[in-house]
């Protein structure tokens, strides 16, 4: 790219600083808002992650199960699930005693009647509805095993709070990205008829509709990049203020800040080259 | 000698009004040819067909390679880079330079080097006698030096074929004779001139044919060389840029060192040398 075009853009951008200002607050405010979104999203994300995470099943082992069976099931689980700790019958009395508290309530069950049972924390890729479904119904399978229980109501509320958070992200995504292309394509259709008589002039000149468009990309391209960066500057002070208040509130990691940016930049690219192929052709005689 | 410009029975209709009718002539390479007619004649609509800003309605404009037809916008951007053209209300950019004004036709020709952009322009500018003049806006400069940089941005080029549509129409008297002489030397010098007016001195001041046009139509009167004017002998100096014209589909090849022998007719403190007019950096190139 030479430097005659960026030369060239700034001209403009100099020249039509009303223009370009009101290009920039407009995709400032269209960004800030798909960056909210983007922020709760995150936000969301990491706190399903963190529940997530705490997902477990539980295994209740048959009272005839010998301790070779027993360590031979946890050597298959561990290979085909995840990490498996056991809880003898008379732990998980010790941990029932110690939830009820009441000396009198725990002498009128009499005989311990809790199950042993083996705690599996699944793999990261077995933490959702479905796969959690299949891996019980295999565990199931066992002889050694009595019954299976994973709070699959649950799982599957959180799976849908997290599909739910990402189609509205993706949906308003969808929205602002064609609300930035439309007031992109205006502006720039605006900015080349204030400089039609330009235009004219380079065309009769030879001009090719590159040389004249590229220009006008370049400061659509400027203007994304000034506009992302002050929408995320603003987002940091949102990010900032909720966090004072709210703990556990984080900013967007940075890879998703640099697609943020990056995806501005090439919206005004489209936009602009959508704009400059139409208004070109009405423009130059 | 080839024919740059070919007009084969071109009409040309605006609604109900016939702005020319069935014109056949040719241009050869190096000739001056001047278009004498009233106001409505279709001198204009002439030089419009030429450069492809509109159609023919029937008939065929060939110019150079580019043989009729409608052309795509890339093809018409080439053929438009192969010719320089003045016109009437001198289209200069009104934000920018005499210098960027000049510097931008060498930029659309492909050229983006300072080390190539600026010995041109100041070239071309002391070609015109405005290198004094190169950081002034148009809005600085007479009429007469508005014109004079208009030209100066036609030929920095080097084009094998000039147009002028009434490049003298907006001037008094002693701007438009100074205007005249120096196209009547960038013609001696090789280059083609195509030249429309309604005034009948400015079609005698050229050494060329005058073709006289009324109502579209091309008159029986049209003549030859004026008396006492001949056409140049030998237009060597840009006969390779017409070569240039001829092969590449009218895309010429602009000399890398502008070169054009002679004097330039209206400086005063031009050096022999274009490549010394390098060591003066205009505004915001250096």
């Amino acid at each position: 790219m030479h430097a005659f075009y960026l030369r060239e853009a700034l001209r403009s951008l100099r020249q039509h600083r009303g223009l370009a200002t009101t290009a920039i607050l407009a995709l400032t405010a269209a960004l800030t808002l798909v960056g909210l979104f983007l922020l709760l999203t995150h936000n969301a994300q990491v706190a399903l992650r963190f529940i997530g995470d705490r997902r477990e099943m539980v295994v209740y082992l048959r009272d005839e199960v010998s301790d070779a069976q027993r360590e031979s099931l946890v050597k298959r689980l561990t290979d085909l699930f995840g990490d498996v700790s056991y809880v003898s019958k008379d732990d998980a009395w010790k941990e029932f005693a110690q939830q009820v508290g009441d000396p009198q309530l725990l002498e009128a069950v009499g005989q311990n009647p809790l199950p042993a049972s083996l705690r599996v924390r699944l793999r990261a890729e077995l933490l959702n509805a479905p796969a959690m479904a299949e891996a019980a119904r295999q565990v199931q399978a066992f002889p050694e095993v009595e019954d299976v229980r994973y709070g699959a109501e649950w799982v599957s509320r959180l799976d849908s709070l997290g599909t739910g958070f990402r189609q509205g992200a993706i949906a308003m995504g969808v929205v602002v990205a064609l609300a930035i292309v439309f007031v992109l394509y205006n502006t720039l259709r605006l900015t080349v008829l204030a400089r039609r008589h330009q235009v004219e002039i380079m065309s009769r000149l030879g001009a090719t509709d590159g040389f004249v468009a590229r220009p006008f990309v370049i400061e659509a391209m400027f203007e994304a990049i000034v506009a992302a960066l002050i929408s995320l500057a603003a987002l940091y002070a949102i990010q900032r203020a909720l966090a004072f208040n709210l703990v556990g509130v984080v900013f967007l990691p940075w890879m998703w800040m640099v697609a943020f940016v990056g995806a501005a930049v090439a919206l005004a690219w489209l936009a602009a080259t959508l704009a400059l192929s139409r208004v070109l052709r009405s423009v130059g005689p | 000698m080839r024919d740059v410009i070919t007009f084969e029975q071109v009409s040309r209709r605006f609604g109900e009004r016939l702005a020319l009718d069935g014109v056949s002539w040719h241009m050869d390479e190096g000739e001056c040819l001047v278009f004498l007619g009233h106001s409505g004649a279709g001198k204009t609509t002439l030089l419009r067909l030429i450069t492809h800003e509109i159609q023919p309605t029937a008939g065929k404009v060939i110019v150079g390679t580019f043989r009729g037809g409608r052309l795509s916008r890339r093809q018409r951007a080439l053929l438009r880079r192969t010719l320089g053209i003045i016109y009437e209300d001198f289209r200069l950019l009104h934000d920018r330079t005499v210098f960027e004004n000049v510097a931008i036709a060498v930029r659309i020709a492909g050229h983006f080097r300072d080390d190539e952009v600026i010995p041109r322009v100041m070239y071309a500018l002391e070609e015109v006698g405005l290198h004094q003049k190169q950081a002034a806006f148009p809005h600085e400069l007479s009429f007469g030096e508005k014109q004079r940089v208009a030209i100066a941005r036609a030929i920095v080029n080097r084009p094998a074929v000039i147009l002028a549509d009434e490049p003298t129409g907006a001037l008094e008297k002693r701007s438009a004779d100074d205007v005249l002489t120096l196209l009547r030397r960038i013609h001696d010098e090789g280059a083609a001139l195509l030249l429309v007016t309604t005034r009948q001195d400015v079609a005698a001041a050229l050494p060329g044919r005058v073709l006289e046009l009324a109502e579209g139509r091309l008159l029986d009167s049209t003549h030859a060389y004026p008396a006492g004017m001949a056409p140049p002998a030998a237009p060597e100096a840009r006969s390779e840029a017409a070569a240039s014209f001829e092969s590449e589909g009218g895309a010429l090849a602009p000399d890398p060192d502008p070169t054009l022998p002679g004097d330039p007719p209206f400086a005063t403190e031009a050096p022999a040398n274009p490549e010394e007019s390098s060591s003066t950096a205009p505004p915001g190139m250096a």
